[in-house]
């Protein structure tokens, strides 16, 4: 589900998600439904939920260790477990039922990070994808940090300069200040 | 009948909202733009092509994490495909109370992505795509 930006804060340490009245469906079981799929007909409901995301501990670097487009390990990022806790509330939309109610992560497995995948893994290996790959040299520093909401905004992105950007051995050797503009398109 | 019930709301939870990214069940595929609460239009993202067969059907979502019924630490957190940015994610328990006062158990897999995406922008009558960058943000719930 697609939701406003500012439905979600992003500091260094944290994420937060303050949701209010998002339209869902009650699917009532999973799977259910024709082929044990989502095709059960559904309750329309309305739920609002606060959630917030903690870092902890070290940050640790993940490399695709494969090229296959179906396997879970083809994504590149820089996570770190996380706890999270948060309330909830919803109601059926013809006001058959409603509750509310709260959850923590518990000890249970949770993470949080900069991540990428698809495409931009791709172009990574690309000649053709140098420009990517310097814009997001500056997202994705060598020393792990949290990006700031600030850097990951693209327009500040392009105004980083590109010390310490990672570069292709056979790409053009930049030396100075690059037009970085110039290699977006 | 017990006030603890074992019902798991949190998996009605996994299939309330994800629909639009998870490739089985209604609603189709939508591939217009999106609009959103604040007025803001987004091209629809691509759920990434693999995922977990659950029992017998394909879901766009892998489960990271170390365990029984999960995927390993690094398994990728993403729903969607051709992203790059800010992703997040937990399983939670927790507890509910209804409008009758039943309590129940809470179980969720909570996941919210921000960052730039390739989504499909339609171009041919049919509908047909092609890829456009975009940005935004979305949870899976």
């Amino acid at each position: 589900m697609q939701i406003p930006d500012d439905a979600v804060k992003i500091t260094d340490d944290t994420v937060t998600i303050s949701l209010k009245n998002a339209s869902v469906v009650d699917q009532i079981r999973f799977p259910g439904g024709t082929g044990n799929n989502l095709g059960t007909a559904g309750v329309a409901a309305t739920l609002s939920f606060d959630i917030t995301y903690s870092k902890s501990g070290a940050s640790r670097h993940v490399q695709p260790t494969t090229t296959d487009p179906l396997s879970p390990f083809n994504w590149e990022g820089q996570m770190w477990n996380a706890t999270n806790s948060g309330t909830f509330s919803l109601a059926y939309n013809d006001g058959t039922f409603s509750a509310q109610g709260s959850f923590d992560s518990a000890g249970n497995f949770g993470e949080m990070g900069f991540e990428r995948n698809g495409s931009f893994v791709e172009d990574r290996s690309d000649a053709a994808g140098l420009s990517e790959h310097v814009l997001d040299a500056a997202k994705l520093p060598v020393n792990p940090a949290w990006p700031s909401p600030a850097q990951n905004h693209s327009n500040v992105a392009l105004a980083q300069n590109t010390q310490g950007a990672l570069q292709s051995p056979s790409g053009p050797n930049f030396r100075g200040k690059i037009p970085i503009r110039e290699l977006i398109h | 009948m017990p006030k603890w019930q074992k019902l798991f709301l949190g998996a009605a939870f996994l299939a309330l909202a994800c629909v639009p990214v998870w490739g089985q069940g209604p609603p189709p595929p939508q591939v217009l733009p999106i609009p959103v609460p604040g007025g803001d239009v987004f091209l629809p993202a691509q759920p990434i092509p693999a995922g977990g067969v659950l029992p017998s059907a394909l879901f766009n979502v892998f489960s990271p994490g170390v365990g029984a019924f999960l995927d390993g630490q690094d398994a990728e957190p993403n729903v969607i495909t051709n992203f790059k940015g800010h992703a997040a994610m937990g399983y939670t328990l927790g507890t509910a109370t209804d409008n009758n006062g039943n309590q129940y158990a809470v179980i969720t897999d909570i996941r919210v992505y921000r960052g730039d995406y390739v989504g499909g922008t339609p171009i041919y009558i049919g509908g047909g795509t092609t890829s456009a960058k975009s940005h935004g943000t979305f949870v899976l719930i």
